[in-house]
């Protein structure tokens, strides 16, 4: 049991929890792994709500453009989610070649083309059933069902936190609403508290929940606010004095000047006014437009999503260890999410320009200020679209296959591994397809945690982000 | 895992060995174990067993794996594992994706079998997994006469460790400790003075008995229960939909805990009250622990069982139920045997799956019941009497027909075939709803404007059709109405084309109402004079207004419409749904021509019957008639609750209610995978644990209810080893801060020993014994241990840091539900109406799709969340963000024990939430009212805050700071000390 295990474990109340929230950054290394010398410290997940499609974005299939429009033959039963599989539909857009690697991918994912060598691409995940809660669930957690951290509170769990004035997970939801299963997909489950992810929205009146006093108490002013800190450090202190021994006393005195500290770091980090002109057109907020059409367009989204990765940026720069930026909303109608089943153009067109448009940018300034080195960029989503139509112009469910990439923090660049076969319906190979416990494997190993290592003990259990799966993919590391 | 051996392997078996004829001996431990340990073990051993096998003992090694023994001893060609090892085709060749053994260790391991498999004995065959200190009977060591039991056992560990017991706490901490431990709210000033007065010997006792039986103290108690169980009230997953009818079972646990319900009795009710509590109240409502998990909505109701995805939401359910049953109340972990035996626990697969088949037919279902006995009895006499009736009118019919003609025949069909409910889907708009009445006698209004003055010759009112309460067909249609046409938005003058105001107008069912004549007029309007009955109120519905000029056109499609009012919950219930068209489909003759076939078909089965026969059948059908007009009256009394049970309404989501609950068949599944069904299972329970039978004997015909019968039998069998330790543990953690065990749910193998195994006994035999919680209670509050200080020992912690020993009490940091409830208790704001509908801390946005959840919204002065937190409605997407802060339990796992963390969030939740502000405020106004001067108020605060009077250096801080900064300010402060969150 290491010391970690040992202050959860002998907390359950009693003080062990509370000392681990007191030491913050307690990694069991010097070099800031657990188990080996780390490549990266930070991660940025991007998920893509609702299931992006591969074969239009990022899995090229030149069988699909020949055979457009004839009948689907999968040479074998197809379980659809929703039944009336259509025609081989081809890509709904063009695709062609970027950079060194030479990477075919599609027009409408184009500014990623400018940083495509920095990108390593698996074209072979497999999720495990075509339901959109289980999906997003099995993508962010490792399982299917609710009740376990996401993986942002795993990682904060093992590494804890670079900086204690700001959350160690970060949660920036989609503007328009939560995804399938709302906070589920970062929650803390079984961790304590401090590892949960903190949902955050840039630019809106309360950014952060409960940051400043409530509105509506016109009695709060900034110099009451401070006095009442120092006025609680006080009468605490003399109350922890009177018992000793009792490490959560002083835990949460400390913790009142961590919540002040956070009032000062949170807003400094999200603040994006002193950007350069640059910098904001790198992410596509040059447009000067102070609306935006009612109907979901390309501008928008690249906007939307452009804001939230120059703030991740931002918080990785501070210290922030894991930032998790969501696109798309749950499954309402008018779509604001990628699950297209009656339209690919309308719905991913602006959408896949808008995260690529953000993507790229994040990438690029990544690589600018010299993070890129020890972050990693995950992109993923619940499941991919099946290479056949639904009702001409959208897609079904496709868990059988989809895409996810990854780059930068040790990410070997300008790789793509794991093909998917022809149509891009299923893995080339079927016996070795990629599982989400892989990718985390590989971003855990990256971090420097072995992850049949990293676990902890719940109803019986010793719980894992990957369960009793996962292989680090050697080939995804430089 | 299958073998195919290749005709290559074939042909190496067949060449001769490198060592010849005179092969060296082999020893198992120096030669072949450090192979299985160095390829195989990763998967065939204590973390893994792939196809079954394991490699790292010698009695499962000899056992086999799924696909027969590993190897045949003397026999290598023969060896499942030799030639798995040495198999041509890589993708068949073990450790799959690894390089192959080396031809070193190939011949190690041939030799080895052919030597004859020698594996020394490692005591892995004599070892029981039934022999654990849980699973043996629990016993009750004798205590000496004149000894508290609890003081005892703890005492007699201390002594063994050299420690000392802490001296007893003052009476404030006491009353304080007491108060948070049952009720969850602090004690007032006037209360922690009367009790430090009270001199009499017994006042300690007499405050415990006055808490135990204090209405709040099963609302304290039934908060730690709903932890465990994971109680929620919406769906979680995708869409997250809300159970507004999962209060119920929570009301039932306050109920039941106050009552001192017996606890086998608790137990039985909630996972068999149906059948074994029939008739009663708390039968039905305490069956909500069943659907008190998580219900993944979109895997049910849009993907059919036929399809893997659907077979998978519904085995994570099933899966949900058996680990909720299993772990709450005899604390195993028997989900871990889903994809194999119980890797520590005497636990195998195929009991796994015999406790799903427990549940085989049931699902998370609304359950309609009647809460008053003699509702439930009218109604069970006036559906015998229904029933009754028409197996007359079967019966005599059926004679009719033996010697009625073919005309009669025809006729039956023809009206059988019009009066089937139609296959077509009910559209999503179901159609124009009123807003909720208290009464019937309120007059509501739906109106149509035709946009001119058009001659309309009649107007036909479809009714509804909605699931709400099985009303079903004719849902909201009013009692008592009248139609009529104007030219007057305000109708202040109207022709009246219809009237059924004098008279109750029956139930139509699916059948359109059609006005006898028609008038010239723009506007159209339905008045309701008696509105429908619904569960305990009134309202009118309508699923579609048509006006039908000479030509048969309706003119009212597409025409705005207006109402009195409107609960404009979209897409289902909307004023434009009235005109829009839709409507579920209704019977296919309209109401003359049915009634015409009718009579025919009576005139023709009169004359077959004869003079008394029809008197019979008249007879017949007015009894069956006035059974049905009587049940109709009887649809409001009628309750809701959120329960498992057979699930038997309509919507997308079919459950076995179909097949009169038949349970749906449950196969042990390879490796938990629902693609890969083995044999059928039976239901029953864990048949290694020793004292308990855990084989049911169940007729081969029996009802799915006996199957959960049988398993509540099991649970609360007196020889259970467990079921009474893990509440006894139970009631010990949430009076201490830690179990006796500290894995609550886990008392097997992996799970921690017990700190004081005697005294868990002795609680566990009380519980056993007496059957009462109050009483354990009791118990244990009176001892000295628990009455001991919770102020460390600097001696007694460099011995036992953690406290296992008991040596002190432990100071306890308040769960969220009881720093929000004492917030509103000081403030003067706590309300403590028990029971009913959760309320609702946030506002609901985008209902008809994907509700969202917003707290933020909601206003901190709204006095209906002023209730305790336990009647907070838990959604399970948005956990409220003020509690989660404050490590509330998620309610989408099950919570044995509360996390507890002191992080910034959980600093600015108490210092800027909007109702721990709005609550300081409050407070504040409260204290202005004990004092005239600031030092006065601030010292009036802090004592209904902690039940004490400040010290001077306190009182002059604060006063100082009330002075700068208002009294608002300092209240604010005195809700987040230290000493407001812990109790010592």
């Amino acid at each position: 049991m290491n010391r970690r295990e040992f202050l959860f474990h002998s907390g359950g109340g009693l003080g062990g929890v509370a000392l681990a929230a007191l030491l913050g950054a307690d990694s069991a290394r010097a070099d800031g792994g657990v188990h080996h010398k780390p490549k990266a410290k930070r991660v940025v997940q991007l998920f893509m709500a609702g299931g992006a499609s591969h074969v239009d974005l990022f899995d090229y299939k030149p069988e699909l453009v020949k055979r457009h429009g004839q009948v689907a033959n999968f040479g074998e039963h197809v379980e659809a989610f929703q039944n009336g599989l259509g025609p081989w539909l081809k890509p709904l857009w063009e695709f062609k070649a970027y950079g060194k690697s030479g990477k075919m991918i599609s027009e409408t994912v184009s500014p990623l083309g400018d940083v495509i060598d920095e990108m390593a691409f698996v074209h072979n995940v497999i999720g495990k059933t075509g339901v959109h809660s289980q999906g997003t669930l099995l993508q962010t957690t490792g399982f299917n069902r609710p009740g376990f951290p996401g993986m942002g509170c795993w990682v904060s769990y093992g590494l804890g936190t670079l900086n204690a004035n700001l959350p160690a997970f970060v949660v920036l939801p989609d503007h328009r609403g939560l995804a399938s299963n709302g906070t589920k997909n970062w929650d803390s489950a079984f961790l304590a508290a401090q590892h949960q992810g903190v949902a955050i929205y840039p630019g809106t009146k309360t950014p952060v929940e409960d940051l400043f006093p409530d509105e509506r108490a016109k009695f709060v002013t900034p110099a009451s606010d401070k006095a009442a800190i120092d006025l609680l450090t006080q009468l605490n202190r003399e109350h922890a004095t009177a018992r000793p021994g009792d490490a959560r006393l002083e835990a949460r005195i400390k913790s009142y000047e961590l919540a002040a500290n956070m009032q000062l770091a949170a807003p400094e980090a999200l603040d994006i006014s002193k950007e350069t002109k640059e910098t904001l057109k790198l992410y596509g907020l040059d447009h000067g437009k102070g609306t935006f059409d009612k109907d979901i367009n390309p501008v928008e989204e690249a906007d939307h999503f452009g804001r939230k990765c120059l703030v991740a940026r931002r918080l990785l720069e501070r210290g922030v260890r894991f930032v998790q930026i969501w696109s798309g909303n749950d499954n309402g109608f008018p779509r604001r999410n990628w699950d297209s089943h009656e339209d690919v153009k309308r719905d991913h067109g602006p959408l896949a320009y808008g995260m690529a448009r953000g993507a790229a940018a994040l990438i690029a300034d990544l690589k600018r200020t010299g993070l890129l080195e020890d972050t990693i960029v995950l992109w993923t989503t619940e499941f991919g679209r099946m290479p056949s139509s639904q009702g001409g112009k959208g897609r079904d469910h496709n868990p059988y296959c989809f895409t996810n990439w990854l780059a930068g923090g040790g990410i070997k660049g300008g790789v793509t591994y794991g093909p998917s076969d022809d149509f891009g319906y299923k893995p080339a190979d079927r016996k070795n397809p990629t599982e989400v416990y892989d990718i985390h494997a590989t971003i855990l190993y990256l971090l420097g945690i072995n992850h049949t290592k990293l676990t902890v003990r719940n109803n019986g259990i010793d719980r894992r982000l990957t369960d009793v799966h996962g292989h680090v993919i050697n080939d995804l590391i430089r | 895992m299958l073998v195919r051996l290749p005709p290559l392997a074939l042909a190496l078996l067949a060449l001769p060995t490198a060592h010849g004829e005179n092969p060296k001996p082999i020893d198992f431990a120096r030669d072949v174990k450090p192979i299985f340990a160095a390829h195989c073990v990763s998967c065939h051993g204590a973390e893994k067993q792939r196809a079954g096998l394991r490699l790292d003992r010698r009695a499962e090694a000899l056992k086999g794996g799924d696909t027969g023994p590993a190897f045949v001893p003397g026999k290598p060609a023969e060896s499942l594992i030799y030639k798995l090892v040495t198999h041509a085709d890589a993708d068949q060749r073990m450790p799959p994706k690894k390089p192959a053994l080396g031809a070193a260790e190939v011949n190690t391991l041939r030799e080895w079998i052919a030597q004859g498999a020698k594996w020394p004995d490692d005591g892995s065959a004599a070892a029981n997994p039934a022999d654990w200190w849980s699973f043996k009977p629990v016993a009750r060591a004798a205590v000496p006469a004149g000894a508290h039991p609890v003081d005892h056992f703890v005492r007699a560990k201390l002594k063994e460790k050299g420690l000392a017991p802490s001296p007893e706490a003052d009476k404030r901490t006491l009353i304080r400790r007491l108060y948070f431990d049952l009720i969850g709210l602090p004690p007032t000033a006037e209360e922690v003075e009367a009790f430090e007065k009270d001199a009499r010997a017994n006042a300690y006792e007499l405050l415990v008995d006055k808490l135990l039986a204090s209405p709040q103290y099963g609302e304290r108690w039934a908060r730690h229960w709903l932890d465990v169980v994971h109680f929620g009230e919406t769906h979680g997953y995708d869409k997250d939909k809300p159970r507004p009818n999962a209060w119920p079972y929570r009301d039932y646990v306050i109920r039941a805990l106050n009552a001192d319900k017996p606890y086998a009795r608790f137990l039985q009710e909630q996972i068999a009250g149906d059948v074994l509590f029939p008739g009663t109240v708390d039968g039905i409502e305490a069956l909500g622990f069943l659907a008190a998990g998580p219900w993944d909505f979109i895997g049910h109701a849009e993907v059919p069982e036929s399809k893997i995805d659907g077979k998978v939401a519904r085995h994570l359910d099933r899966d949900d139920f058996v680990s909720n049953t299993m772990g709450t109340f005899v604390g195993l972990t028997v989900h871990c045997a889903q994809c194999h035996n119980h890797k520590f626990d005497p636990i195998s697969q195929e009991d796994y799956y015999k406790l799903q088949a427990v549940f085989a037919a049931i699902d998370r279902t609304d359950k309609i019941y009647d809460a008053d006995p003699k509702t439930a009895a009218r109604r069970a006499e006036l559906e015998a009497q229904k029933r009754g009736a028409n197996e007359r009118i079967a019966a005599l019919s059926a004679k009719a027909r033996a010697t009625a003609g073919a005309e009669l025949a025809a006729l039956e069909t023809q009206l059988a075939e019009a009066t089937k409910p139609a296959s077509a889907p009910k559209p999503a708009e179901f159609g124009y709803h009123s807003l909720i009445a208290p009464t019937a006698d309120l007059t509501k209004w739906v109106q149509i404007d035709l946009q001119d003055s058009q001659q309309i010759e009649r107007v036909l009112l479809k009714p509804c059709d909605d699931d709400f309460n099985n009303i079903g067909a004719g849902f909201g249609f009013p009692v008592r109405f009248k139609i009529e046409v104007s030219d007057d938005a305000g109708f202040k003058t109207a022709t009246v084309i219809a009237d059924e105001t004098a008279t109750d107008f029956p139930r139509p069912g699916m059948t359109a109402y059609a006005s006898a004549k028609g008038a010239k007029g723009r506007y159209v309007r339905v008045t309701a004079t008696k509105l429908a009955p619904r569960q305990n109120d009134f309202i009118f519905a309508l699923a579609e207004l048509e006006a039908l000029d000479a030509t048969g056109k309706n003119l009212a499609r597409g025409k705005p419409v207006s109402a009195l009012d409107s609960i404009e919950a979209g897409p289902r219930w909307r004023k434009s749904n009235l005109t829009d068209g839709l409507a579920a489909p209704g019977p296919k003759l309209s109401a003359p021509e049915l009634a015409k076939l009718t009579e025919r078909r009576d005139s023709l089965m009169n004359k077959a019957l004869g003079a008394t026969g029809a008197a019979d059948i008249a007879a017949a059908r007015k009894a069956a008639n006035d059974a049905e007009s009587e049940l109709g009256k009887l649809a409001g009394a009628r309750r809701t609750a959120y329960i498992g049970a057979v699930h038997t309404g309509g919507g997308n989501f079919v459950g076995t209610g179909g097949k009169g609950g038949e349970p749906r068949p449950i196969h042990l599944l390879a490796r938990g995978d629902v693609t890969k069904p083995l044999t059928e299972v039976q239901p029953g329970a864990i048949t290694a644990l020793p004292g308990v039978k855990g084989t049911f004997t169940l007729p081969a015909t029996h009802a799915e209810g006996e199957r959960r019968a049988a398993l509540a039998k099991w649970i609360t069998d007196a020889n259970h080893p467990l079921t009474y330790r893990v509440m006894a543990n139970r009631v010990w953690q949430y009076h201490f801060g830690r179990g006796i065990v500290d894995t609550p749910n886990d008392f097997g193998k992996m799970g921690q020993l017990p700190t004081h195994p005697e005294l868990l006994d002795y609680l566990a035999a009380e519980l056993r014994d007496h059957q009462s919680v109050k009483r354990l209670h009791k118990l244990i509050l009176t001892s000295a241990t628990y009455k001991q200080q919770s102020t460390s020992i600097a001696a007694n912690a460099k011995v036992d840091g953690d406290n296992r020993c008991m040596w002190r009490q432990n100071r306890r940091k308040l769960e969220a539900e009881a720093v929000r409830d004492s917030i509103l208790s000081v403030a003067g704001k706590l309300d403590l109406t028990a029971g009913g509908p959760s309320f609702q801390d946030f506002v609901v946005e985008k209902p008809e799709h994907s509700p969202h959840y917003q707290y933020h919204l909601y206003d901190p002065e709204d006095a209906k969340a002023h209730r305790r937190a336990v009647y907070r409605f838990v959604v399970r997407s948005k956990q409220q963000p003020f509690m989660a802060a404050l490590d509330c339990a998620d309610p989408s796992l099950a919570v044995e024990k509360r996390n507890e963390t002191q992080t910034p969030q959980q600093a600015l939740a108490l210092l800027n939430n909007r109702l721990a502000l709005a609550m300081a405020k409050h407070f504040a106004a409260r204290a202005e009212q004990l004092g005239t001067t600031d030092a006065e108020r601030v010292s009036a605060a802090l004592r209904l805050a902690l039940g004490r009077a400040p010290t001077v250096a306190e009182r002059d801080a604060l006063t100082k700071y009330a002075r700068e900064h208002g009294l608002a300010n300092a209240c604010r402060v005195i809700l987040n000390l230290n000493e407001f969150v812990f109790v010592d």
